[in-house]
């Protein structure tokens, strides 16, 4: 875990309101893995007061760079989506705990909801640097919000839109339901929370592991605050930050 | 003045660089420098080990420390608001037993001294958290939290009422001999009633201020954007509360106050000091900038050799007006 002044390199708009920032990632601030975040301060001053976290989209440690994809909500993403290359990012990570690869035998299936797709790309990338095939579901309210330029090429890309506007009609739960039953899948996921407790559901029922990242407001990003409390089924709370953000998606309490 | 004419004597020959003297003594602790780091912001002192030299710093005042463990507050317990943070963490905390396990040990390995913060329900809480921790060796000193405003009984309970904080400060100081700050609250009409009764009752210094009771609403879902629908308001947004407060404690009572609330810069830190603190916390502005503090103490020690100022405890005769 490092914080570092870094290099913004390209920020384009990937689908209404999202933008993919690419920023210098030297080696000495560390390899993030899949499912690991940082956190951003938006601007110098108190407003935006708090850094705010994202999950890596990418990184190439050949290059030394990596990315990170935003969805314009509040003064801090409308910073960021602003933001031209040159300029300086000021970083702080990798933090938190990152998805553990699937048991040989089972079959990764990534679910991303709207602006979960960036961990579950970083994700699909190591599979497949790995060797290991996976299916890709993105769930998303509409056509214009689905960053169809960072879809994952390759076989096992599926997309559901609540309207029908881009692939079928429907939720990424959909998608993941209408798999096979006796297949051995291990699920991995980042969205919102409807779509988090439909594959809790489906993962119960079927026996299948989920490992989910979860999403909660931050104040310190590294375990400082208890601000980020994720609340378990059987009582108490883990902090997203560093526990998690990816935890034994079984355990949390999603509603 | 500038820093380079500031080591210069009249006559333009060279002298010794002006090196004021930083460090601040809190009843019988000696802190190497006025700047802390606030309750609740950084933990044990391990999160942010990678980010800060904690030991560069005078204090660390620990997250609250409370008999049971305790599992927090529902979430959301976070909410920005304009320049501050509404927070209802709830004082989680593994417990008085698991403290002294697995966090005491580190904390008393410090140069940097660390205070811990104690919360409590009774008087009898507040009491057995520093007795346990005495009979444990012990740390350099305690802050009593009489002002959570995110808990049900005890914490701001004890805090708004002048005879409560003088039952809990007296029957701590019966406790320790070691230096006992309490943390006031400024959910008070008049904050100086608070910190009379802590003085009269034996306390080394006072901390304020402690956050703000403070709620947001999101329009969008009609909803509080916290769980426990109120919090405490931290961040720039309360400075000039915190500004006045310690103004008005410091010519009210002869102990140390030891200013917090919205300190981003040492510009901040200073508006502290010649308002009457003698010492300070960063708190919310660590989760914005980690080295905050540190930089807070750099900019303190400028002010100080540009405007040649010996002491800390000098600063506060300097305010005008």
């Amino acid at each position: 875990m490092v914080r570092i002044d870094t290099e913004l390199l390209s920020n384009r708009r990937v689908a209404e309101g999202y933008f993919e920032l690419r920023f210098r990632w030297p080696a000495a601030a560390g390899a993030p893995v899949p499912g690991q975040f940082l956190t951003v301060r938006a601007r110098e001053g108190s407003d935006p007061l708090l850094r705010r976290p994202f999950a890596f989209a990418s990184h190439d440690g050949t290059r030394d760079e990596a990315t990170i994809v935003i969805q314009e909500r509040g003064s801090a993403t409308r910073a960021l989506a602003t933001l031209e290359a040159g300029a300086k990012l000021d970083l702080l990570g990798p933090l938190g705990h990152g998805f553990a690869f699937p048991e040989r035998g089972t079959e990764p299936v990534l679910v991303a909801g709207g602006i979960g797709v960036g961990p579950m790309l970083f994700l699909r990338a190591a599979l497949d640097a790995a060797g290991v095939s996976s299916r890709f579901v993105l769930g998303a309210r509409t056509a214009a919000l689905v960053p169809e330029a960072l879809l994952p090429r390759g076989a096992g890309v599926e997309v559901r839109t609540d309207d029908g506007s881009l692939g079928a009609k429907g939720t990424a739960a959909d998608a993941v339901t209408a798999l096979l039953p006796e297949a051995r899948a291990a699920l991995y996921a980042c969205g919102p929370a409807p779509l988090m407790a439909a594959l809790d559901r489906i993962a119960a029922e079927r026996g299948w592991p989920y490992q989910a990242a979860v999403e909660e407001w931050m104040a310190c990003g590294v375990g400082a605050c208890m601000g980020c409390a994720v609340p378990l089924k059987g009582g108490g709370f883990l902090r997203a930050c560093a526990d998690g953000p990816v935890l034994d998606g079984s355990l949390v309490k999603w509603d | 003045m500038g820093l380079n004419e500031a080591t210069r004597a009249p006559g333009g020959a060279a002298q010794e660089p002006f090196a004021p003297d930083l460090s601040v003594r809190i009843g019988p602790l000696v802190l190497a420098n006025p700047v802390g780091v606030a309750s609740g912001t950084f933990g044990y002192g391990e999160e942010y080990a990678a980010l800060l030299d904690l030991d560069t710093l005078g204090a660390l005042y620990t997250k609250a420390v409370t008999v049971e463990p305790r599992a927090g507050n529902p979430a959301p317990r976070l909410a920005e608001t304009p320049s501050g943070l509404l927070n209802s963490i709830g004082l989680a905390n593994p417990g008085l037993e698991a403290f002294i396990r697995d966090k005491l040990p580190a904390l008393r390995a410090r140069r940097c001294a660390a205070l811990v913060n104690v919360a409590g329900a009774t008087v009898d809480d507040y009491v057995r958290v520093v007795e346990g921790i005495e009979a444990a060796g012990g740390v350099d000193g305690y802050e009593l939290n009489v002002s959570c405003p995110n808990v049900k009984s005890g914490g701001m309970a004890f805090g708004t009422d002048p005879a409560l904080v003088a039952l809990v400060t007296e029957s701590v100081r019966r406790a320790t001999k070691r230096t006992l700050v309490v943390k006031l609250s400024p959910n008070v009409t008049d904050i100086r009633e608070t910190a009379r009764a802590a003085e009269g009752a034996g306390a080394d210094a006072v901390s304020a201020i402690n956050t703000l009771v403070g709620m947001a609403i999101d329009v969008k879902a009609r909803r509080p954007r916290l769980a426990m629908k109120t919090g405490g308001l931290s961040g720039p947004a309360v400075k000039p509360v915190g500004v006045a407060a310690v103004y008005r404690i410091s010519r009210a009572v002869k102990i140390p106050v030891i200013g917090l609330g919205g300190i981003m810069t040492a510009e901040d830190a200073l508006e502290y000091l010649l308002a009457g603190a003698d010492a300070v916390q960063v708190g919310t502005a660590t989760f914005a900038d980690p080295g905050a503090a540190f930089h807070v103490l750099e900019g303190i020690e400028a002010w100080m050799r540009e405007h040649r100022v010996a002491r800390v405890s000098d600063i506060k005769g300097l305010l005008e007006g």
